[in-house]
């Protein structure tokens, strides 16, 4: 899930993230997803693939410690089922001057 | 801080919001200038340019002190299709002297250094500190007023007014209930890498001598079928690369956005001017292309939206319109503090200002653009298309006469799609490029 392309990069690698222990994002109703989303858009308009589909539990698996906080899921869902929220002041995403 | 009452409260230390606290403290107003990042700049990106003449009208000559990357004197504009690009471009040398014209930057740099000019004039910082809700109080039987914001944790501070330059989610303008609901359709999703190239490589590929960028916007193959752009920029010592589109054209076409900056990468003639180059940042945002349908109410009792919250985007000019928005929000502020009158009564002439701007008029002619390129998201791909296989045959060396080349050519472009349809293509194109 970690990687985008066959040669295993994944942009992840630069970016710095301070992981906060509480989620910032919730699916408003896994139901839905399950029901009425075919295509599951989250899983691939995503920029850093927060979002996956877990066969296991017939869920949106969330990891919200990948968000670099582009603002797309919240309005990009068809279903206005994502409760996307900023992350505490101060956590999430910290993009540096020079990258790394 | 040690101060919980303020003239002004000013969410977001972006474009918008530095600018709006450099005006009003350099007018004496208690500013405090609240930021959720642990430094401004650390939550966003963007291509991308700083522009002298706006940003100069902040600070002027800012050019002499703020951290930017490299005088653009070089515009280029590609038609991309899969193995050949039809080129436009400029460079013009007199941009690398004062007053110049634009500049790459970064905003992880430009962001800090903006927002510290806003202190060094009075202003209070807060970093790391999220504006969690508006607060209002009474001001008569039926109506209220904003009157400060709620923090993350817990804590009220005080103001005559709140500027919002909270950026394009605009979460706050919503809950003030100054805009509906923001359509996919209105959204771009950009994705960005920053790679690493040394200066003397930079200038060799781009033909460029130290203390000079270059800028190509491209269209065409960045995107594929959906309507977006791609664009390098560079800066003193890395290439800025963007790629993105209309979101919900994104979503509709199953397109992940890293993997379309990768294929954006490895285009041969996009590889060979990143050749070598290092990755060392990977940035997403998103932008507002709503245009004039979806602007919100720009005030009301004790509020004035800036920037990206209020939907200030041209072509690819935006963060210059922030900080003109920035700066007229200010300015209203001020007039209201002599009149001691916060009320939508004296704020709306914030709103009067926006609407007779240069740029607001530029934003209304895009309006039928916007729709255009909803209705028919491939026009850029086609034309890009037929002009590369126009040029393709235009510049062929063959065995025929010049007339029966320019006959073939022009059967192919007719033979593509109806010649109304193309001619509009141009049209809408160019009113969506001309700014780009």
């Amino acid at each position: 899930m970690s990687n985008f392309l066959k040669d295993n990069q994944s942009p992840l690698d630069y970016v710095t993230i301070k992981v906060d222990d509480q989620s910032h994002i919730k699916i408003k109703s896994q139901k839905k997803c399950l029901n009425k989303c075919e295509n599951k858009p989250c899983t691939y308009y995503c920029p850093t693939r927060v979002f996956s589909w877990d066969d296991q539990s017939n869920k949106i698996k969330v990891a919200y410690e990948r968000c670099i906080e582009c603002l797309a899921c919240p309005f990009g869902c068809p279903l206005n089922n994502i409760d996307w929220n900023f992350p505490q002041g101060g956590y999430g995403v910290i993009y540096q001057p020079n990258g790394q | 801080m040690g101060n919980d009452r303020y003239n002004v409260i000013i969410v977001g230390a972006g474009p918008a919001g530095s600018a709006a606290a450099i005006r009003l403290a350099q007018n004496d107003l208690s500013v405090a200038l609240i930021e959720r990042g642990e430094k401004p700049g650390t939550k966003t990106m963007f291509g991308g340019s700083i522009y002298a003449d706006p940003t100069s009208r902040v600070i002027p000559e800012f050019w002499e002190d703020a951290p930017l990357e490299r005088p653009l004197v070089t515009d280029e504009f590609w038609l991309l299709d899969r193995d050949s690009a039809v080129k436009v471009g400029f460079t013009g040398l007199k941009y690398k002297r004062s007053p110049y014209n634009k500049f790459s930057a970064l905003r992880s740099k430009f962001d800090p250094w903006f927002a510290q000019q806003a202190v060094n004039e009075g202003a209070d910082l807060m970093t790391s500190t999220l504006v969690k809700d508006l607060v209002y109080e009474k001001t008569g039987l039926l109506n209220k007023k904003v009157a400060g914001v709620k923090l993350d944790s817990g804590e009220v501070i005080h103001s005559d007014v709140v500027l919002l330059a909270e950026g394009a989610s605009a979460n706050l303008t919503e809950k003030a209930g100054l805009r509906g609901e923001i359509e996919t359709s209105s959204m771009f999703l950009y994705v960005k890498e920053e790679l690493a190239l040394p200066a003397e490589k930079i200038e060799s590929r781009f033909n460029l001598e130290p203390n000079e960028g270059a800028n190509v916007g491209m269209i065409g193959y960045p995107t594929s079928g959906i309507a977006g752009k791609g664009g390098l920029w560079t800066n003193k010592e890395s290439i800025s690369l963007i790629v993105g589109g209309y979101l919900n054209q994104i979503i509709k076409k199953g397109a992940s956005p890293y993997q379309m900056l990768s294929r954006f990468k490895a285009h041969p003639l996009v590889s060979r001017l990143i050749d070598g180059a290092k990755t060392v940042a990977y940035k997403s945002r998103i932008i507002p292309k709503g245009g004039y349908e979806s602007l919100p109410q720009l005030y009301d009792d004790g509020i004035l939206v800036a920037g990206d919250a209020a939907v200030m985007i041209s072509g690819r000019r935006g963060t210059d319109l922030a900080m003109l928005t920035g700066l007229y929000a200010a300015d209203i502020i001020a007039q209201a503090r002599a009149a001691e009158d916060y009320s939508s009564r004296v704020l709306k002439g914030y709103d009067k200002r926006v609407s007779n701007s240069f740029f607001m008029k530029n934003i209304k002619k895009g309006k039928g653009g916007h729709q255009y390129q909803k209705d028919h998201p491939d026009a850029d791909y086609l034309l890009t298309k037929a002009a590369n296989d126009a040029a393709y045959k235009f510049f062929e060396v063959g065995s025929e006469s010049s007339s029966e080349k320019m006959k073939k050519i022009r059967q192919e472009i007719l033979d593509m799609q109806p010649i109304k349809k193309t001619v509009k293509d141009i049209y809408y194109g160019l009113q969506d490029w001309s700014v780009f």
